[in-house]
């Protein structure tokens, strides 16, 4: 039975994605090797074009104006693009312009690259996958024998600990601080500072759920509200106090 | 039941010091759709749930039938639920419904809830649920497939948590 499920890990920006496979007959291993290989070389490339922390990465350039924009990889632009969409739709709450160090597309890339991966692995064998970019999870299909897919929230307070578990069609991110202040700013102070120790974001798309999620950690009960009004994502938070929110819709696990 | 009545008192007991909130306008999804028998132990009506419109109302209980006046013999087998009486909380008034199904909790709405106007946005604070399914909870974590965490939290945990559910092959 193992061989209808193949995980994979890979260790590429500055973090740990692993990939995981589901069939309902045996996976070819050549198929998948290559499949990962493929995985790991965009990942790569994600990283090596959207890094704030490799000096010779296009967004590194771009940030100290030595390109313009056209000179620059296309998926830039697109990436630019997306952010300030997402910078819309999260009321400013999600902004990428906002970080002292300068355009930082983090919340939003990590995310998008999942997505990526996800879809290498769509025309294939595989009747379920599922993408975890260090705790942000991007997925496909169902188990083989036809479950869908559940995924567990860790306790801020207690990482060796679940807090709930979700049922998850698509994506499901999760963002928040341990402590008040440490790498999420607040874009309408430019302070370091989060509201929520944890903030979750489900629905189709890992990149805007990310970005979401991004968002709710620091902007709190008045993004709570706005992702409401948001046609397929639903969103829950735990409060530095231990208080649970959560929207009507979010798909919590029942037995 | 005994087991309904000690999860509507964990409701009621949980739910007491917690804060809900609404918006202004109203803007209320329906309750999730629930494919039970709706029986409630509180006369008082929410607007937001008319009577009529009680999802999962068994088709021998005519729809004009309020479910305060459903007898608990009609109540058939299988899943069901109760909505507990109207509490009193911090903003204003709210009623809770419990849904078990084989013994177990499955899901908890909030059916009714008033704040006066108080309110300030259509979510639930749900804090009392983790209480009421740390049962569901652990029968469900040794079921899941990937977890979810803040990078802060996750680094490690998530992965070896990924790792030792792949080598359980899930």
């Amino acid at each position: 039975m193992i061989d209808t499920h193949l995980h994979a890990r890979i260790e590429v920006m500055g973090t740990t994605i692993t990939v995981d496979g589901y069939a309902t007959q045996p996976i070819d291993a050549r198929w998948w090797d290559q499949r990962m290989a493929s995985v790991a070389a965009d990942l790569q490339w994600v990283d090596e074009t959207f890094s704030t922390w490799k000096a010779d990465s296009a967004v590194s350039k771009w940030r100290r104006s030595e390109e313009s924009l056209d000179e620059l990889p296309h998926d830039l632009a697109t990436v630019f693009q997306r952010c300030q969409e997402l910078k819309a739709l999260s009321g400013g709450w999600f902004d990428p312009w906002a970080c002292p160090d300068g355009f930082d597309p983090s919340g939003f890339v990590k995310g998008w690259a999942a997505e990526r991966a996800l879809l290498i692995l769509r025309d294939g064998p595989l009747v379920g996958a599922i993408v975890n970019a260090a705790g942000d999870v991007a997925l496909f299909g169902e188990l083989p024998a036809g479950e869908k897919f559940r995924v567990g929230i860790v306790d801020p307070f207690d990482r060796g600990q679940l807090v709930r578990v979700v049922v998850v069609a698509h994506a499901l991110a999760t963002s928040g601080e341990g402590e008040r202040g440490q790498h999420l700013v607040n874009p309408f102070t430019g302070v370091y500072e989060a509201s929520m120790a944890s903030a979750s974001v489900a629905g189709p798309d890992l990149g805007i759920a990310d970005a979401l999620a991004t968002a709710l950690a620091v902007g709190g009960e008045e993004v709570l509200v706005l992702i409401n009004d948001i046609p397929e994502y639903e969103a829950f938070m735990i409060g530095f106090n231990g208080r649970h929110w959560a929207t009507a819709d979010f798909p919590f696990a029942t037995l | 039941m005994p087991r309904s009545a000690y999860v509507l008192t964990g409701t009621a007991l949980g739910l007491l010091g917690i804060a809900f909130f609404r918006t202004t306008p109203v803007t209320l999804s329906p309750p999730p759709s629930v494919t039970t028998t709706s029986s409630s132990s509180t006369s008082t009506t929410s607007p937001r749930t008319p009577p009529t419109t009680v999802p999962g109302t068994p088709p021998t209980v005519p729809p004009t039938i309020p479910p305060t006046t459903v007898p608990p013999t009609t109540v058939p087998a299988g899943p069901r639920s109760a909505t507990g009486q109207l509490t009193d909380y911090s903003w204003g008034t709210l009623s809770v419904k419990v849904t078990l199904a084989g013994g177990r909790i499955t899901s908890v709405t909030v059916p009714s809830l008033n704040d006066y106007g108080n309110g300030r946005s259509q979510y639930i604070d749900d804090y009392s649920i983790p209480i009421l399914e740390q049962e569901a909870l652990r029968a469900q974590s040794a079921n899941i497939a990937s977890v979810s965490g803040a990078s802060y939290t996750s680094a490690g945990f998530i992965q070896s948590l990924q790792e030792a559910l792949s080598a359980l092959g899930r």
